[in-house]
């Protein structure tokens, strides 16, 4: 490593310490890297530019973002909560159970935990505190961690911005996906059961089984949602990107016809969010793109790579070792940061070690989803502390529970493989 | 200035904000309809376009940069803001200063080399709709100027007092 790419790191981190956004942080901080190497500045350009030009994939990211806006406006997702009561509200803590139910529906919805908590978070709060049944610290803290789920269970922005830098297929990250997402929500599920039974939360009254039809039936068009996208995407019709595009077709479609709730306004509004989204995101990817040009010709991820071997290190002690990091790295950065940036440093190194890279992103995911949740940057408890007005001391205490069980959860993907790629080879991935 | 002078100045630069934002939702949309557009007609009528990848592709590049400079509020940036969020308004003043002139001087230096290189493109043209990719590229020029202009806005309303409106855990797409 010599000084010029020492100084541009410490001018990186300096300016993103003091405050400027990651993206021009990484940018104006290559910019000197180039300088001082002597290199052609024009390079900056040329690295962003091309690399936005050939990440076909990344158009996913915006299309995503695109149908879970309109699938906010046309309020698809309240009809699902009389659902998922009708599924879960007779047990105890049933409401607690309903809230992680509509997250697993929702992420088979929607690429992003945010947009998880945008579309159900308010209701889904407001339900559980309504005479004082649950503490609104325990609501907020069970729905920011159920939307958690959401970018595990498929489809999944943070996967596809893994694809990106890794080059394995967003079709089996996907896949991957679902088993990890699911034992994600049942050890959610088992914390909400052991504090049910501790606070001795109410239980909701069966749903009597002739108004079940008619339940399942208004809240079709969301049900539907997931097997048009995940049929698509794996019967080989669609690609994961053409799959978001027809998410938002749906979703639009929906709105318009079936629930007639969707104005000229709130859609162009729908449009503006996913375009200022898209903007702030695409960032992130640029900075990374020319960062990432830097360190690849710096040549660090096998100075990395040389590094560890040094020290003999097994698969799963390294595993070990990048959970650790990223789990720290994931209470001080936001998430898609250390995918962009963190993890291409380590996957040269996870490729010698003989780690496949479909679980080797799904693990990483997983983890850096678990950051979301975690003090003192968590991005979701920001949010749900604003949404429910609950201080986010309180949520956070409620919160860690289900950050334990979440961390066993990802001791169990980490070490065992097969429940990440059991249902890709299933369907004919050869890793 | 006259206060009605400012008064206009405001509403002028509102205005253009609304209009920057109706050319960044358009892009949004029309590469939306270009995937819809290439799905119908490759799968309904069996008759693939190769330019709606493209199209899709080049408003997807605009919207990220145009949308950067002239849609995205402080608010929405990707930003590590523990230090930023605890300083006081003056410390936060000092901060945006320092970022600011920072941001100028790099994006500013590279200015030169970015024109060339984009200009330099002018003789290779995209490769179903024969768009010369200069005019493809061009919006980075954009971006950079854009960048340098609006962090010059946002270091001198600092060094007059005003840090810049920032909310704590805005703008990310996870």
């Amino acid at each position: 490593m010599n000084s010029p790419f020492a100084i541009s790191i410490c001018a990186i981190l300096a300016f993103g310490l003091l405050g400027l956004p990651i993206g021009y942080s990484m940018i104006a901080g290559s910019i000197l890297y180039l300088l001082l190497a002597n290199l052609d500045l024009g390079t900056s350009a040329e690295q962003i530019l091309n690399g936005l030009y050939n990440s076909y994939v990344l158009l996913a990211v915006p299309l995503f973002l695109f149908s879970a806006e309109l699938m906010n406006v046309s309020k698809m997702t309240d009809h699902l909560l009389r659902f998922c009561d009708m599924l879960v509200g007779r047990f105890r803590g049933g409401l607690g159970h309903i809230n992680i139910a509509q997250s697993i529906i929702f992420a088979g919805m929607s690429g992003s935990a945010i947009a998880d908590l945008a579309a159900t978070g308010r209701i889904s709060i407001d339900m559980m505190t309504r005479n004082g049944r649950y503490p609104l610290s325990y609501a907020a803290a069970i729905t920011a961690a159920s939307a958690v789920i959401g970018p595990i269970i498929p489809p999944s922005i943070p996967m596809v911005l893994y694809a990106l830098v890794s080059d394995a297929s967003v079709g089996y990250l996907f896949l991957g996906g679902v088993v990890p997402g699911l034992l994600m929500a049942i050890a959610q599920m088992g914390i909400n059961t052991l504090m049910a039974h501790r606070h001795n939360f109410p239980v909701e009254e069966p749903i009597p089984v002739r108004e079940w039809p008619a339940i399942t039936a208004t809240a079709m068009p969301a049900l539907l949602m997931p097997v048009i996208l995940l049929g698509g995407i794996y019967s080989g019709i669609m690609t994961p990107t053409e799959a978001a595009a027809v998410a938002a077709a749906y979703a639009f479609l929906v709105a318009v016809l079936w629930y007639r709730n969707i104005s000229a306004r709130d859609t162009y509004l729908a449009v503006l969010n996913s375009a200022r989204s898209t903007a702030s995101i695409g960032m992130l990817i640029a900075g990374a793109l020319v960062f990432n040009y830097v360190v690849t010709i710096e040549q660090i991820p096998l100075t990395v790579k040389g590094l560890l071997a040094g020290y003999d290190l097994s698969a799963s002690m390294f595993l070990v070792w990048v959970n650790v990091i990223l789990l720290v790295l994931g209470c001080l950065l936001e998430g898609s940061t250390i995918i962009l940036v963190i993890l291409p440093i380590f996957i040269p190194t996870a490729k010698a070690l003989g780690i496949d890279l479909v679980h080797f992103g799904v693990l990483a995911v997983f983890n850096i989803m678990i950051g979301l949740i975690t003090p003192p940057y968590g991005l979701l408890l920001f949010i749900i502390s604003a949404i429910s007005g609950a201080p986010l001391r309180t949520i956070i205490r409620d919160t860690m529970p289900f950050v334990w069980a979440m961390i066993i959860a990802l001791a169990i993907i980490t070490f065992v493989p097969e429940s990440v790629l059991w249902l890709p080879r299933l369907l004919g991935y050869k890793g | 200035m006259t206060r009605e002078t400012t008064g206009r100045m405001l509403a002028g630069a509102r205005w253009l904000r609304r209009r920057a934002e109706n050319f960044a939702a358009l892009l949004l949309l029309a590469m939306f309809l270009c995937f819809i557009l290439q799905i119908v007609t490759r799968y309904v009528f069996n008759y693939p376009l190769g330019w709606t990848d493209e199209a899709s592709v080049v408003c997807w590049i605009w919207c990220t940069l145009w949308g950067a400079v002239f849609v995205l509020r402080e608010k929405d940036e990707v930003r590590f803001d523990i230090i930023y969020s605890t300083a006081s308004a003056r410390t936060r003043c000092v901060l945006t200063v320092i970022t600011g002139l920072a941001a100028m001087v790099l994006f500013g230096i590279a200015l030169p080399a970015v024109i060339a290189y984009v200009t330099f493109l002018k003789v290779e043209r995209t490769a179903y709709l024969g768009v010369r990719l200069d005019y493809v590229y061009s919006i980075y020029v954009l971006f950079s100027v854009g960048v340098i202009v609006r962090y010059a806005g946002l270091t001198w309303r600092a060094l007059r007092g005003q840090p810049p409106d920032i909310q704590i855990g805005s703008g990310s797409a996870l």
